[in-house]
């Protein structure tokens, strides 16, 4: 269970205010969408919630364990064992192979049977290929593999088809749902796109740092379902 | 048009090791000139002593300008790379527009400007310390040399290297920039394409990671080697120098050596966290700890540094020995050199204690790469 309580964070020495005063509860293995255009604070609410930052105030509960109190260390610890991220630009480390990158994440949960991740996301045959040598949604791919390589308990995904064309966002965000089903970890998107949002089991609205709708799908559509 | 002024004029490093080469060009050269001017007076008794002296000069100019100025080479194609690399977006835009490569390679021109600022610089401190330098070298019972002042000296140590490496810009920035325009929007350049050799062997993520960024960086490979080199050959030289009664000369290769030592080791760790920044902040995004990233990176010039070291070590040993038993062979005051035992051992002291400060200062620089960085919003 992820529980945030009063969650306030400002940039820019106190300028802007880009998230003011969130509560929210997420529970285990749930399927949530953060929707909101660009700016409202989406993903800087996803930044605070993954441990990437500190809001400045208030806090964040995973099983009663406030992580915005936590150290620099504890919070890499943290990371470490219980999150993992797919980012809009990938990120790959260009200059090692899928295998590699994939490792990035294994290594990390001591994960042997990595592979079978690689097989499950369809890279099974380019093991030895280099991210230059891949199409977007491979690369996705390769990023959501890496991701899941480490047992993530929360899969945290920035914009994770923003960078894709509408058949391979399709084809991946199909591959996550499946994953997520599967495996049972819970799952945090942002997005921009509202058409994602009816995949989700919840769908956190916010503009100009505020959430300003939650709503629940009873029976959340495939991604070949929704428009886009 | 995207390269400026300042992009020439921030290439400080180029300047300072132009700056290094040109002013040890300028004294010794002047002096070899002027020197002869007193040849007259030079009886059988000191003649060895003598043509030690423009022997010196000879192999130390050579030296100088012929290695140092293939550093400065070696480092405008850094240079010009990482340029064309963090930049390649930029080009295939110009390219696209209509601007051929030659009118693009030809805006590098301003990187030979670094060259030109550093060669006035060296001259500059080159006629500055002459004086000393003369008063140095006077052989007693001859006259002391007149400083007299050359301009073909000046013009062929600061016009005609900035010359020479301003066309060398130009030429290497065509080759970079002779891509296919849909590459460089791609950001796909010479450097940064990858070929997929595949070494069949199934290493850790971090041995892998460490032994892909020795392979994908090799100029940062050669530049910590160097550093090394420098920082062993001439801290030893330099303190050897004192010992073989030449305390001026001693502090001057003292003073080049640190100076090209930290030049270039300050210049490959900038260029080797810069490059990974985005990396840092994946692998700190999924938990990895700041030593683990440090180590990963960092940890497989070691014994790359350790080479530099040790070939430092036995280069300035045999430039030595090359002198006292060659150079100097006949001059009868001249005391023997043998390796000095606590010199190196100095010297390996200071080198793993400034090595060590080096790593962690650039851990701390790598601590500042936010995992922020590489979210949508940001």
């Amino acid at each position: 269970m992820i529980s945030a309580y009063h969650i306030r964070k400002t940039y820019t020495s106190g300028a802007t205010e880009v998230l003011k005063d969130i509560s929210l509860d997420i529970a285990d293995g749930e399927y949530v969408v953060i929707l909101g255009a660009s700016g409202s604070g989406k993903s800087t609410l996803l930044s605070v919630l993954s441990g990437l930052e500190r809001p400045d105030s208030g806090e964040i509960l995973y099983d009663g364990t406030d992580i915005s109190k936590m150290t620099d260390k504890g919070l890499t610890a943290f990371r470490r064992e219980k999150v993992g991220f797919v980012f809009q630009q990938y990120y790959l480390l260009s200059h090692l192979s899928v295998e590699n990158n994939v490792k990035l994440g294994a290594n990390l949960a001591g994960n042997k049977n990595f592979r079978d991740i690689v097989d499950a996301v369809g890279l099974g045959d380019k093991l030895k290929s280099k991210p230059s040598e891949l199409s977007g949604g491979e690369q996705q791919r390769v990023c959501i593999a890496r991701a899941l390589a480490k047992s993530p308990r929360v899969l945290f995904l920035d914009e994770p088809t923003g960078a894709l064309d509408e058949a391979t966002g399709r084809n991946v965000l199909d591959y996550l749902i499946k994953l997520k089903r599967e495996r049972g970890f819970t799952m945090i998107a942002v997005t921009h796109n509202k058409n994602i949002a009816d995949t989700a089991d919840k769908v956190i609205e916010m503009n100009s740092g505020k959430i300003v709708g939650i709503s629940l799908n009873s029976q959340p559509k495939n991604a070949y379902d929704i428009g886009w | 048009m995207m390269i400026g002024l300042k992009d020439g004029v921030k290439l400080v490093g180029i300047s300072l090791v132009s700056a290094c080469a040109v002013f040890v060009c300028t004294f010794f050269i002047n002096f070899y000139i002027d020197v002869r001017g007193i040849e007259y007076a030079v009886t059988d008794e000191l003649r060895a002593l003598y043509d030690a002296q423009l022997a010196t000069a000879r192999l130390v100019c050579a030296i100088a300008g012929g290695f140092i100025g293939v550093i400065v080479a070696v480092m405008l194609v850094f240079y010009i790379k990482l340029y064309v690399d963090g930049n390649a977006k930029k080009i295939g835009i110009l390219k696209a527009m209509g601007y051929s490569d030659g009118e693009i390679a030809l805006r590098f021109w301003v990187f030979g400007l670094s060259v030109l600022i550093g060669c006035a610089l060296g001259s500059a401190a080159g006629y500055a310390v002459m004086p000393t330098v003369y008063r140095e070298m006077a052989i007693d019972g001859l006259p002391q040399a007149e400083i007299a002042f050359h301009a073909s000296v000046l013009l062929s140590l600061t016009l005609a290297p900035a010359a020479v490496f301003t066309a060398f810009a130009c030429g290497y920035a065509y080759f970079c920039v002779k891509r296919p325009i849909t590459d460089l929007l791609r950001g796909i350049t010479a450097t940064t394409e990858v070929k997929n050799v595949d070494s069949g062997k199934d290493r850790s993520f971090a041995l892998e990671l460490c032994l892909k960024t020795l392979k994908s960086k090799k100029a940062t490979v050669f530049f910590v080697a160097f550093s090394c080199f420098c920082f062993s050959a001439m801290v030893q030289m330099g303190f050897s120098m004192r010992d073989l009664d030449s305390a001026v000369m001693g502090a001057i290769i003292l003073g080049i050596g640190l100076l090209l030592a930290a030049v270039s080791m300050l210049m490959a760790m900038a260029a080797l966290v810069n490059a990974n920044k985005k990396n840092v902040s994946v692998m700190k995004a999924f938990g990895y700890s700041l030593k683990e990233c440090a180590l990963y990176i960092f940890g497989g010039y070691m014994p790359f540094a350790l080479l530099g070291f040790g070939i430092g070590t036995g280069y300035q040993y045999g430039l030595l020995k090359l002198m006292t038993e060659l150079v100097f062979n006949d001059v009868g005051q001249m005391p023997n050199y043998v390796f000095d035992v606590g010199i190196f051992f100095a010297t390996l002291a200071a080198f793993v204690l400034s090595y060590a400060l080096v790593m962690l200062f650039y851990t701390r620089r790598m601590n500042k790469i936010s995992v922020k960085e590489i979210m949508s919003e940001t």
